[in-house]
């Protein structure tokens, strides 16, 4: 059905309590203040940076490294690669851990991706973070607590949905990711008051949908 | 829920409204389970049935695969309807007068605020005080309170039988007696008040006690020796389960009397009150033995099963 989410799976978790530190600073954290590294992979990457944000707000993490691999889950280099390596830091075993726990939590009852279409063969990512945590709002350029709406879909969805979502509320595109990206999607963040996000984020979705249904208008 | 999920399930139901989704796919058609029949045991555990004499607890009770059977769950339904039914219950206003009793309110308004403020339930409002200061009989040896409690049922029931039984016990051993009243809204703690306004030496409410499974009509008695407020329930002893299958009335009332008396020549209530003298007239009361349990009563009928 249209707008079922499909729930992301998450294929490896794994902790490195005391992390080597040239391994640490290779993945961009400061052997200075960390120690411990809480690794994630998972076979969809944009509710993983959403998830890593997340994680953030519960436990004193940074996220160091997350990238996604080129051409998404579907062409991954094994079966525990998935689209996204995730890498926290932490000054301790337990910080990371609990940074983890928020993590797996937001990615299983949280962040997903959505089918745009019945047999979802198109996915659609309206994400809306209702209080920005240190990892995404540093990337945007907000302020952490501020609402930010988190756009995804393919290349020729997206273009369209942003130009709904721009136009459906007052919200000022923070960072566009035009296609292509290296899972091959298009994206957008927004910033605006949570229920301009909201909106946005709506008209972005049914957008999304009305293009897969009429692909061709002529 | 996260915030986007509740979003997009919105979402969902607005545009299904404005554009009608797809027909849901068929459903697979879904194979009969084998067949299962339960047949009742033909013999109880020797256990469950040695333990089910001790108590009217459900035990022993046997299942039907994971389930209960549905005599034990309409059984369940009944009672708990019962103690519903209690609960709910409203004292009429003039019941306490068309009873030739001094009516009393507690500073509660209506119904539901009593089951939810016990505070106000526990002090008399200021029309009542006055009425009690003007009417009531003052220093007396022991001030006989009926109330509502949590079950107006047991008060209308029973409650003037137990009244008339405790007073005329009390009347017979030589104590003076204060102006029956009946207290509206009350909780335990009014006999605090009440018993301090008449200066009283004991005061005893009777009242409908928190309805059980199966028993919306079952009474408690709480005597306090010197009456103040801000008494607790360790100067208090009480006797509950004053109802036609537990403690009858005729019986509790001169119970009752007893333990009044013990108070008025112990000079206490309570933890420190020494209930052994009393053996003889309380009986099993007192505590310690073993008393075998009231049988259940049963509400809902069942065939014996084939």
């Amino acid at each position: 059905m249209i707008l079922d989410p499909i729930v992301p799976r998450i294929l490896s978790v794994r902790r490195i309590p005391g992390a080597d530190p040239a391994l640490l600073r290779a993945y961009g954290a400061d052997p200075e203040r960390h120690r411990a590294l809480g690794l994630i992979t998972c076979d969809q990457d944009d509710p993983t940076y959403v998830a890593l944000d997340e994680a953030t707000k519960h436990a004193a993490v940074d996220v160091v490294f997350a990238r996604s691999f080129y051409a998404g889950s579907g062409h991954a280099s094994g079966r525990l690669s998935g689209e996204i390596l995730g890498v926290l830091a932490g000054a301790d075993a337990d910080e990371v851990d609990e940074g983890l726990a928020a993590l797996v939590r937001c990615l299983e009852h949280d962040a997903c991706f959505y089918k745009a279409d019945d047999k979802g063969t198109i996915t659609v990512f309206p994400h809306v973070i209702a209080s920005l945590g240190r990892y995404l709002s540093a990337q945007a350029g907000l302020v952490a607590g501020q609402p930010m709406a988190y756009l995804v879909a393919p290349p020729m969805e997206a273009t369209v949905g942003l130009d709904a979502a721009l136009k459906a509320a007052d919200v000022r595109a923070v960072k566009v990711f035009p296609p292509p990206t290296e899972t091959n999607f298009a994206a957008a963040w927004l910033s605006g008051e949570l229920a301009a996000c909201q909106a946005a984020a709506e008209a972005f979705a049914a957008a999304v949908i009305e293009v897969g249904r009429v692909p061709r208008e002529r | 829920m996260s915030f986007t999920r509740t979003m997009v399930q919105d979402l969902r139901v607005r545009l299904a409204g404005a554009d009608p989704l797809p027909p849901p796919p068929p459903v697979p058609e879904i194979p009969l389970p084998p067949a299962r029949v339960f047949p009742s045991p033909k013999r109880r555990s020797p256990f469950a049935a040695a333990a089910a004499r001790h108590t009217t607890a459900l035990v022993g009770i046997g299942h039907v695969g994971t389930r209960y059977a549905t005599d034990v769950v309409l059984q369940f339904q009944a009672e708990l309807a019962v103690a519903h039914g209690a609960v709910h219950t409203e004292l009429p206003e003039d019941w306490a007068e068309k009873n030739g009793l001094l009516p009393l309110q507690s500073r509660v308004r209506e119904h539901r605020e009593f089951l939810l403020r016990p505070d106000l339930g526990r002090r008399l409002d200021e029309p009542s005080v006055a009425r009690l200061r003007e009417r009531g009989r003052k220093g007396v040896d022991i001030q006989p309170i009926l109330a509502d409690g949590l079950s107006a049922v047991a008060c209308m029931g029973a409650g003037r039988e137990l009244l008339d039984s405790f007073v005329k016990s009390c009347e017979a051993r030589g104590f003076s007696v204060g102006t029956p009243v009946c207290a509206r809204f009350a909780r335990v703690w009014l006999e605090d008040e009440i018993g301090e306004v008449v200066g009283a030496k004991v005061a005893a409410i009777l009242l409908g006690e928190r309805p059980g499974l199966g028993t919306g009509d079952g009474l408690s008695a709480y005597l306090v020796y010197d009456p103040k407020v801000g008494r607790t329930d360790g100067n208090r002893n009480m006797m509950s389960n004053i109802h036609a299958r537990g403690v009858p009335p005729e019986q509790a009332g001169k119970r009752l009397a007893a333990l009044a008396g013990a108070m008025l020549t112990q000079r206490t209530s309570g933890v420190p009150l020494d209930l052994a003298p009393l053996r003889g007239e309380l009986g099993d009361a007192v505590g310690g033995g073993y008393r075998a349990p009231d049988p259940r009563v049963r509400l809902v009928s069942v065939g014996e099963p084939k």
